[in-house]
C-alpha cells in the first residue's frame, strides 16, 4: 500500500520534470526576443538590451538558464513581473486562490449535479434515462464560454435584478465569495457535470448487477438502505475519480469563464499577460496550473489504489 | 393447523423480454414441515435457483419476474403480499444463503455493519445490542476474535470465512425458513464440508426449515429427508433422498447420480 | 455459466443487439447528414452567401428580416454571410488540425504500441508531460508564443490533440499484436509494415474512429474559445468565436448577434458529438451501455 502511493508520487517526478521544461521552452526558444520583452520596448539602446541580457543571465548556455530558472521556481521565486516590476509569486498568490475557488466550486456542483442526474437515470431508466442522455448530449455540445456568454445575455434581457460582474474575495466574505460565484461556476461545471453523470450512470448499473446487492435485498432491507448504503456508497469511488480527472479541464476552462464575468483570477491574468508578452508570469501560471494538474491525477490514482485494494484484497 | 409450513401450488414464473414471455417455471407443485429439510437437484437452468427467488420475489436488477400460482407460507399467501409486507418478510421469515460468498458481501461495509443492519432493520435493535447480537453470531459459526473482526471489510476475510459470515447473516433474525442456494459450489473442497456441518449444526439448534439448493447430488446426502429434482422448469422426481440414491425413477435422475463422483469408485485426481 | 445467472441462462434468443445496432446506425445517418449541411454550406460559401460578409452599411444591428435573415452586426455587416464563411475558417482549421493530430498519433501509438518495450516507454512519458497540461492552456500559450496565424493554430491544435489520439492507437494495438493471427501471418513472412497495416490496424479502428470523431468535437470548441479570446485567425476573416466576442457588447439590444454564432457553435459541436455517439454504439466500443 505505502509501497505502492510511493511509486506513484516517484513516477509524477519526471513528468513534472517534463512539464517545466516544456513550460520554459516554449517561451525562451520561440520567435519574439525574451531580453527585448524583458526591457519592456522594442526601440531600446544596444548597451540597455546587452545589460538586460546580462542581468537575466541570458548570455549563459541554455542549460543553465534552465537549471537556474528551475531552481528559484523550487523555492518560490518565478521572477520579476515585465509589466509591473513586481515579483510573480505575489502576483499570481491571490489570484491563484481565486481560480482554485471557482474550480473546486465548479467540480462540487458537477460531482452533484453529474452524480443525481446519473443516479436517477440510472434508477428510474425508462423516460428519465432518455431525459437525462438527452440533455447530456446537447450540453456536451455547449462549449463552456457559450453557457456563459447566454447566461449573461439572459440575464441581462430577463432578470436585470441578477448583479452579474461582482466579485467578493474570499477572505472577506466567505459566503458573499462563494454567491459571487455560482453563476460562473455553473457555466463551467455544465460540460463536466456530463462526464460525471455518464460516469455515475454507467457506475451504478454495474453495482446494481453486483451479487452484493441482490443480497442487501434478500436481507429485507429498506429500498432506501440499500441506495445508500449499497448502491451509491460503492459507486463513489469511481466518479470521484473521474470528477478529479477533468480538474484539468474546469482550470482550462476557467480562463474563458474569467473572462466573460470579470473575475481577477489566474486565467484573466493569463491573458492580460499573453497580451502584453509577460513572459515570467506565463510561464509561473503554466507551471503551476500543469503541476496541480499533475498532482490531482496522483491524488485520485492513489484514492483508487486505496479503493481496490479494499475490493481485491 | 390445516395448512403446512410452506404449501406451494401451481406456482410459474416467466420473465418478460422484449414484450416476449420466456416461461422458466412451469407449474410447481410441493409442500414443506416445519423444521424439514428438502434439497432441490437440478442441473444450470433448471429453474431451481429461480424457485427459490420466487419464494422470496426477488428478482434480479433490472429485470421483472412474473409469478402465478400460490405460496403459501404459514398461513399466508406470499404471492398476495405488497412488496412492502414482502420487505418485513425477507430476512427475518425466510432468509437465504448465496452461491458466491466473494461477490456476496458490500466490500465498502465491515461485515460486522452488514449484520447489524439486518438486526437493526428487523429486530428493532440498536446500534450497541445489534453489535453485541453480531458478535454472537460470527462466534456461532466458528469466527474467532469476532469483536475485532466485525469491524474488518470483506476482503480481509478468506471464501469459507465469508461464506461463514453469510450464514450468520442469514440466522440473524431466527428465520423459520432457509434457503441455501448452492452454498459450497464456489469453495473448497475441504471448505464445503466445514460449511455443510456448519448448516446440519444449526438447523439442528434452531428447528428451522431448510431448503438446500445444489447441482451435486453429493452434497444432497445426509443433509436432507427429501429430494425435488428439477429439470426444466418442472419437478420430475420427489421422494425420501434414500429412495432416490437407491432407486433413481427417472432418467434424468440417473444421469444426475451418475455424475456424481463416488468415494467407493477411483477417483481421477488432477 | 451457474444457475444463479438465469437470465442469460434461458435459452430463449435476445434480439436486443440487433435492434440496438439499427437503433444506432439512425444516429450515425444524423450526424453525418448535419456534417454534409455544414460541409455544403462551408464549401459553397462564397457562392451562396448573400452579402460581402466585410462589408458594413449604416443599417447596424437590425434584427432579422427578409434582407438580412440573421441581423447585422454593430458596424452592419451581414451576419449570415459572416457565419457561412466564418465557418470555412473554423472547419479548415479543424478538420486539417484532426488529421495532422490523428496522423502523428497513428505513428507514435503504432510505434510505441507494435515495438513496445524502451521506446514505448520513452513515447508515451513524453506525452504524459503533454497530457499534463490542460489541452487549453497549453493551446492559449502556443499560440501566444507563435502567433495567432491560421498555420500557427493548426499546429497548435494538432500538437495538442495528439497525445489522445496516440493513446487511443497504442491500447488496442497492444492487445491485438500477440493474437494468434498476427502469430500466424508473422509465421508466413509478411512484412512488418504489412503485418501493422494490414493485420493489425483494422481490428483497432473502432476505438479510433470514435476518438477521431469526438477529436473534432473537441477541436470545435477549442478553435472557437482561441478566436473568442482574441487569439484566432486575424482579421478581417470573420470566425465563429470572434463573432460571440464582438457581439457580447451590444448583447442587449440585438440578442441575434450572440444567439447566431453561439448556435453555429453548438450545431458543429453536436454533430461531431452525435457521430461519436453513434460510431460508439454501431461498432460496439466498450465503455457505453
Amino acid at each position: 500500500m505505502t509501497r505502492l502511493v510511493l511509486i506513484r508520487f516517484a513516477l509524477a517526478v519526471p513528468i513534472l520534470l517534463g512539464v517545466s521544461v516544456a513550460a520554459f521552452a516554449l517561451m525562451r526558444l520561440l520567435p519574439g526576443d525574451f531580453a527585448q520583452a524583458a526591457a519592456g520596448s522594442a526601440n531600446v539602446s544596444t548597451e540597455m538590451l546587452e545589460k538586460v541580457r546580462r542581468d537575466l543571465g541570458l548570455d549563459q548556455p541554455i542549460w543553465v538558464q534552465y537549471l537556474a530558472w528551475l531552481g528559484d521556481a523550487l523555492r518560490g521565486d518565478f521572477g520579476t513581473s515585465f509589466v509591473t516590476r513586481r515579483p510573480v509569486t505575489s502576483e499570481i498568490g491571490g489570484r491563484l486562490g481565486v481560480t482554485f475557488e471557482l474550480t473546486a466550486l465548479a467540480a462540487l456542483m458537477a460531482m452533484v449535479m453529474g452524480g443525481l442526474t446519473g443516479l436517477a437515470s440510472a434508477r428510474f431508466r425508462g423516460h428519465t434515462d432518455w431525459i437525462v442522455r438527452l440533455w447530456n448530449g446537447l450540453m456536451l455540445a455547449i462549449p463552456n464560454f457559450v453557457v456563459g456568454t447566454l447566461i449573461v445575455l439572459l440575464a441581462g434581457l430577463y432578470f436585470p435584478q441578477i448583479r452579474i460582474f461582482y466579485f467578493v474575495p474570499f477572505t472577506e466574505d466567505p459566503l458573499g465569495s462563494i454567491g459571487s460565484l455560482l453563476l460562473p461556476a455553473f457555466a463551467l461545471s455544465l460540460a463536466v457535470s456530463v462526464t460525471v453523470s455518464e460516469n455515475t450512470r454507467a457506475a451504478v448499473l454495474e453495482v446494481a448487477s453486483q451479487d452484493f446487492v441482490m443480497v442487501a435485498r434478500a436481507k429485507g432491507l429498506r429500498p432506501r438502505t440499500v441506495l445508500r448504503n449499497y448502491l451509491v456508497r460503492n459507486a463513489l469511488t469511481p466518479v470521484i475519480t473521474v470528477t478529479g480527472l477533468q480538474i484539468a479541464q474546469l482550470l482550462g476552462g476557467s480562463i474563458l469563464i474569467e473572462t466573460i464575468f470579470a473575475i481577477p483570477g489566474m486565467g484573466q491574468y493569463l491573458f492580460d499577460s499573453i497580451t502584453s508578452r509577460d513572459y515570467p508570469v506565463i510561464q509561473a501560471i503554466v507551471l503551476t496550473t500543469a503541476a496541480v494538474v499533475v498532482l490531482v491525477n496522483v491524488l485520485v490514482d492513489i484514492a483508487y489504489i486505496r479503493a481496490d485494494a479494499r475490493v481485491e484484497g | 393447523m390445516s395448512d403446512p409450513f410452506l404449501k406451494v401450488r401451481g406456482l410459474t414464473a416467466a420473465f418478460t423480454t422484449r414484450g416476449r414471455d420466456v416461461q422458466v417455471l412451469n407449474g410447481l407443485d410441493f409442500d414443506m414441515a416445519a423444521g424439514e429439510a428438502i434439497g432441490i437437484v437440478g442441473e444450470s437452468g433448471s429453474g431451481k435457483s429461480v424457485t427459490a427467488r420466487a419464494l422470496m420475489q426477488l428478482a434480479p436488477e433490472g429485470s421483472s419476474i412474473r409469478l402465478g400460482g400460490s405460496v403459501t407460507f404459514q398461513g399466508q399467501d406470499l404471492l398476495q403480499y405488497s412488496e412492502r409486507q414482502m420487505q418485513t418478510l425477507r430476512g427475518s421469515q425466510i432468509a437465504m444463503v448465496f452461491q458466491d460468498p466473494m461477490t456476496s458481501l458490500n466490500p465498502t461495509m465491515t461485515v460486522g455493519a452488514q449484520i447489524d443492519d439486518m438486526l437493526r432493520r428487523h429486530k428493532g435493535l440498536s446500534a450497541r445490542p445489534a453489535r453485541d447480537r453480531t458478535v454472537e453470531l460470527l462466534e456461532r459459526v466458528g469466527i474467532h476474535n469476532a469483536r475485532r473482526r466485525a469491524d474488518d471489510h470483506p476482503h480481509q476475510f478468506s471464501g469459507g470465512m465469508r461464506q461463514r459470515v453469510m450464514i450468520a447473516m442469514a440466522i440473524s433474525c431466527d428465520p423459520a425458513l432457509l434457503i441455501a442456494d448452492e452454498p459450497t459450489t464456489a469453495l473448497d473442497v475441504t471448505v464445503q464440508a466445514q460449511i455443510l456441518r456448519l448448516l446440519l449444526q444449526l438447523r439442528e439448534d434452531l428447528g428451522m426449515a431448510l431448503m438446500l439448493i445444489t447441482h451435486d447430488f453429493g452434497v444432497i446426502a445426509g443433509m436432507v429427508e427429501r429430494v425435488m429434482v428439477m429439470y426444466r422448469g418442472d419437478i420430475v422426481e420427489t421422494g425420501p433422498v434414500e429412495r432416490i440414491f437407491d432407486a433413481p425413477e427417472h432418467l434424468y435422475t440417473r444421469a444426475l447420480l451418475a455424475a456424481v463422483p463416488r468415494l467407493d469408485a477411483p477417483e481421477a485426481k488432477p | 455459466m451457474s444457475d444463479t445467472d438465469f437470465v442469460t441462462d434461458d435459452d430463449a434468443p435476445l434480439p436486443q443487439r440487433r435492434k440496438a445496432a439499427n437503433g444506432d446506425r439512425w444516429m450515425v445517418g444524423l450526424g453525418l447528414a448535419m456534417l454534409a449541411l455544414m460541409l455544403i454550406l462551408t464549401l459553397l460559401g462564397p457562392l451562396i452567401a448573400p452579402y460581402d460578409p466585410s462589408m458594413t452599411s449604416p443599417n447596424s444591428l437590425a434584427p432579422a428580416s427578409a434582407q438580412h435573415w440573421l441581423g447585422t452586426d454593430s458596424i452592419g455587416r451581414d451576419i449570415l454571410s459572416r457565419l457561412i464563411i466564418g465557418g470555412r475558417t473554423t472547419l479548415l482549421i479543424t478538420v486539417v488540425a484532426v488529421c495532422l493530430a490523428l496522423a502523428a498519433g497513428l505513428v507514435l501509438g503504432l510505434t510505441a504500441g507494435y515495438i513496445g518495450g524502451a521506446v514505448d516507454q520513452v513515447i508515451m512519458r513524453v506525452l504524459d508531460v503533454i497530457f499534463a497540461f490542460p489541452v487549453f492552456l497549453l493551446a492559449i500559450a502556443v499560440v501566444a508564443a507563435l502567433g495567432p496565424t491560421v498555420p500557427n493554430l493548426i499546429l497548435t491544435i494538432a500538437i495538442v490533440y495528439t497525445p489522445i489520439l496516440a493513446r487511443v492507437v497504442r491500447a488496442p494495438v497492444l492487445s491485438v499484436k500477440s493474437w494468434d493471427h498476427v502469430e500466424a501471418a508473422r509465421s508466413v513472412g509478411v512484412s512488418e509494415f504489412r503485418l501493422v497495416t494490414r493485420h493489425i490496424l483494422p481490428l483497432a479502428i473502432s476505438p479510433i474512429l470514435v476518438q477521431v470523431s469526438l477529436t473534432l468535437a473537441n477541436t470545435i470548441f477549442t478553435v472557437t474559445a482561441l478566436s473568442f479570446l482574441g487569439l484566432g485567425p486575424p482579421p478581417p476573416d470573420p470566425n465563429w468565436g470572434g463573432m460571440l466576442a464582438e457581439a457580447r457588447q451590444f448583447m442587449e439590444l440585438a440578442p441575434l448577434t450572440v444567439i447566431a454564432p453561439a448556435g453555429a457553435i453548438v450545431f458543429a459541436t453536436l454533430t461531431f458529438i452525435v457521430l461519436a455517439n453513434g460510431l460508439r454504439e454501431m461498432l460496439d466500443v466498450a465503455g457505453k451501455r
